[in-house]
C-alpha cells in the first residue's frame, strides 16, 4: 500500500545543502502497524511527512495503493490527505474553539459531505473512541487523553486507509497512553493501516514492525524486533 | 464547502474576537456612512434644486437676444424684444395652449408717505393658468381685470410687510408711475428652498401698457398640449418670429429643463467630490480590515495548518480567509448603510428638502463593502494560504 523508492530529500540551509533523507526504500502492506523509530534529526518525521503528503520528495517515487503521489499537484495531495488519511499529533491539533463533535466534523466539511451524514458520522465515530458523552464540550474542558481521542475520532471520520501518527503519546501519562495504544490497536484490528513515529520503546512494541531510521537511512539491521513483555503495563 | 458553511465559520471566529471586530468595522461603517449620506443629501439637494427651477408649470421661454450686426443694423432692437403682433402670430400654432406674456418694470410704489422699490409685472390671464398665484386674502386678478385693464393689483407678502408694516392694505391705493392703482390680493407667503421674499406687485397687461405707454412684451412663455413636444412648439415659435422680424436667430427657446440640468450636473459634481473625501475613509477603513486579517492569519498559522493536513486545499483556505473580511466589511457596510441614512434624514430634515436614499444607493453600498473585503482581504488570505503546512503545524 505504500511504497517508498529511492526517496531522497534535501533542504538548502543557508548556502549548504542539508540532505535529510539519502535514499529511503520502504514498502508498507495493508494492514499492518509499523512503528518509525530514531532520534531526534534522524529524518523519521520527513519520512512521516511525505507519506502524509504534506511534503513532497527532492527525488524518488512514492506510490499510495499503487499511485505516484509524489507527482501530485498541491489540489491532489489535499484530496489525498483529506480521504485517505487521517493524522493524529503529538499536541493533538484540535481547533480550540470548536466543540469535539465541530473538530471530528472539519474533515468531512472538506469532503463536501451533507449536514446530516456529517453528524452521524461523527457521532459514530465519537461513540467509537469512547466519547459520546463529551461531543460538545470544547478542547479545553478535556483531559489529554481525550483530546488525544477526539482527534483519533477526527482520523477515522473519513475512513482513510492510513492513520499516521507522529508521537501519539508523547504529551500524555502512561495510563493514558496504553488506552491511546489500545485504541490504535483496536483500529489496527479493524484493517486500518497504521504508520506511527516514535522514540519510546515501550509504545513501539505495540507495533507489529517496528523501522529504525540514523541519518537519513532505514537502519537494515534493526527491522523487526517485537517483543510482548517490552509493552507498557 | 459551502458560502454559507464559510460564512458561518467566518462569524464564530468575529465573535471570537468581538471588540477587535467592533473597531476594525468601524472604519468601514464610518467610512461607507460618510458616503451613503453624503450622496443621499447631494441627491435630495438636487432634485429640490431641480423642482425648484423647472417648477410644475412645464413651459419654455422665448428669449431675444440679437446679435451684434442686428443691434448695429436697428438700434431700437434691444428695447422691443416681443409685440402684441408677435403674440396673436404665436397663438396661430395649434399645439400651442397658453401663452404667457409679461412685462416688467422695477420701479419705485408709493402709498401715502411711504414709497418703497418693487417689481412690476403686467401679466395676461394665461399667467395665471401656468404659475401659481395663490391669493391668501382678497381676490385675485380677474378676467374682467385683464380685458378692460382696470386699475388693480395683486402684491407679495413682503410688499405688504414693506409698505404696511403688515397691516391690511386690501383696498388701498398705490402708486405706480403716479398713477392709482388698487389692492385686491395679497399672495402667500412662498415656501420651499429656494424662494425668498421679494417685493412684487403683478397688474393686468393693459394696465401695465396704460401706465408705462408701452406695448413692449419682456417675457413670453409658451405652454404646450403635449409635454413632450414642448421644446419643438418653442422651436417653430422661435422661427416664426425670426421670420416676421427678419433676424436670424435673434429669438430663441430657452429650455429651463437643460438649466436645471446642467445645475444638476453642477450638484452631481459637489456630491461625487464630497464623497470622494468621504472614499478616502473608507480607504483607510479597508487597510484596518487587511491589518487585523493579517494579525489574525498569524495567530492563527496553526488553525491553517491543521486544516490542511485535514484535507483543506489552498483555495479553501484563501477562501476562507476572503469569506471572513468580505463578512467583517459587509457587517460594516449594512451598519455604516444604516446610521448613513438616519444623518441624511436628520440633515434633510432641518435643510427642509426631502432625503434621497435610493435602493441603488444601498445596494451600490453594499456591493462596495464587499469590494473592500475582497480587495483588502486578498492579501492576508493569499498570505494564509501560501502557508507551508508542516511548518504551520510546528508554529508555537
Amino acid at each position: 500500500m505504500i511504497r517508498l523508492e529511492s526517496i531522497r530529500k534535501s533542504y538548502k540551509l543557508g548556502k549548504e545543502d542539508v540532505d535529510v533523507l539519502k535514499g529511503i526504500d520502504l514498502t508498507i502492506n495493508k494492514g499492518e502497524f509499523t512503528a518509525i523509530m530514531g532520534p531526534s534529526g534522524s529524518g523519521k518525521s520527513t519520512i512521516m511527512n511525505i507519506i502524509g503528503c504534506l511534503d513532497r520528495p527532492s527525488s524518488g517515487d512514492y506510490f499510495l495503493n499503487e499511485k505516484l503521489v509524489s507527482e501530485y499537484d498541491d489540489k491532489a495531495l489535499a484530496r489525498v490527505r483529506n480521504q485517505s488519511i487521517g493524522f493524529v499529533f503529538q499536541q493533538f491539533q484540535l481547533l480550540p474553539r470548536l466543540n469535539a463533535w465541530k473538530n471530528v466534523e472539519l474533515p468531512m466539511i472538506y469532503a463536501g459531505l451533507k449536514k446530516k451524514e456529517r453528524e452521524k458520522r461523527a457521532k459514530e465515530a465519537l461513540e467509537k473512541v469512547g466519547l459520546a458523552d463529551r461531543m460538545y464540550h470544547l478542547p479545553n474542558e478535556l483531559s489529554g487523553g481525550q483530546k488525544q481521542r477526539v482527534a483519533i475520532a477526527r482520523a477515522i471520520v473519513n475512513q482513510p486507509d492510513l492513520i499516521l501518527a507522529d508521537e501519539p503519546t508523547g504529551a500524555l501519562d502512561t495510563k493514558t497512553s496504553v488506552q491511546i495504544m489500545e485504541l490504535f490497536t483496536m483500529l489496527n484490528l479493524e484493517g486500518t493501516t497504521i504508520v506511527m513515529v516514535t522514540h519510546e520503546q515501550e509504545v513501539a512494541v505495540y507495533a507489529q514492525r517496528q523501522i529504525h531510521v540514523r541519518d537519513g537511512l532505514l537502519n537494515r539491521n534493526k527491522q523487526v524486533v517485537v517483543d510482548e513483555g517490552e509493552k507498557l503495563q | 464547502m459551502s458560502i454559507l458553511e464559510n460564512m458561518k465559520m467566518a462569524i464564530s471566529s468575529l465573535l471570537s474576537h468581538k471588540m477587535r471586530s467592533i473597531l476594525t468595522m468601524l472604519g468601514i461603517i464610518i467610512g461607507v456612512g460618510s458616503v451613503i449620506a453624503i450622496v443621499a443629501i447631494g441627491q435630495g439637494g438636487e432634485a429640490m434644486l431641480k423642482s425648484q427651477i423647472v417648477g410644475t408649470g412645464n413651459t419654455v421661454e422665448l428669449y431675444y437676444m440679437p446679435s451684434d450686426e442686428e443691434l448695429q443694423g436697428n438700434a431700437n432692437s434691444l428695447m422691443s424684444p416681443f409685440t402684441q403682433d408677435d403674440i396673436k402670430a404665436i397663438e396661430t400654432i395649434p399645439e400651442v395652449t397658453n401663452i404667457v406674456a409679461t412685462s416688467s418694470n422695477f420701479g419705485n410704489i408709493r402709498n401715502r408717505e411711504d414709497t418703497v422699490e418693487a417689481y412690476i409685472t403686467g401679466i395676461n390671464q394665461s399667467y395665471l393658468d401656468v404659475n401659481e398665484l395663490n391669493v391668501e386674502n382678497g381676490r385675485n386678478l380677474l378676467a374682467t381685470d385683464f380685458l378692460g385693464g382696470s386699475r388693480t393689483a395683486v402684491v407679495s407678502a413682503s410688499f405688504r410687510e414693506e409698505l404696511f408694516d403688515g397691516e391690511d392694505p386690501l383696498g388701498e391705493v398705490i402708486y405706480i408711475e403716479s398713477q392709482p392703482v388698487e389692492i385686491v390680493g395679497i399672495l402667500e407667503e412662498p415656501t420651499g428652498f429656494l424662494s425668498f421674499g421679494s417685493n412684487d406687485v403683478y397688474i393686468p397687461w393693459n394696465t401695465w401698457r396704460s401706465i408705462y405707454a408701452s406695448n413692449d412684451i419682456s417675457e413670453v412663455t409658451l405652454q404646450a398640449e403635449d409635454a413632450d413636444a414642448l421644446q419643438e412648439v418653442g422651436a417653430k415659435a422661435a422661427d416664426m418670429l425670426n421670420r416676421i422680424h427678419d433676424t436670424e436667430e435673434a429669438y430663441q427657446v430657452m429650455n429651463m429643463e437643460e438649466i436645471a440640468a446642467g445645475l444638476g450636473q453642477v450638484t452631481r459634481i459637489m456630491t461625487i467630490i464630497i464623497g470622494s473625501i468621504a472614499g478616502v475613509s473608507l480607504l483607510v477603513g479597508g487597510i484596518g480590515v487587511m491589518n487585523i486579517m493579517l494579525v489574525s492569519v498569524t495567530e492563527r498559522t496553526r488553525e491553517i495548518g491543521v486544516r490542511m493536513s485535514l484535507g483543506a486545499t489552498r483555495g479553501q483556505i484563501l477562501f476562507q480567509f476572503l469569506v471572513e473580511s468580505v463578512t467583517l466589511t459587509l457587517i460594516g457596510g449594512a451598519i455604516g448603510i444604516f446610521l448613513g441614512t438616519g444623518v441624511a434624514n436628520v440633515v434633510s430634515y432641518f435643510a427642509g428638502w426631502p432625503p434621497l436614499v435610493s435602493f441603488p444607493v444601498i445596494i451600490g453600498g453594499l456591493l462596495f463593502s464587499m469590494i473592500i473585503g475582497v480587495i483588502f482581504g486578498i492579501l492576508p488570505a493569499n498570505k494564509a494560504s501560501s502557508l507551508d503546512p508542516i511548518e504551520s503545524l510546528r508554529y508555537e
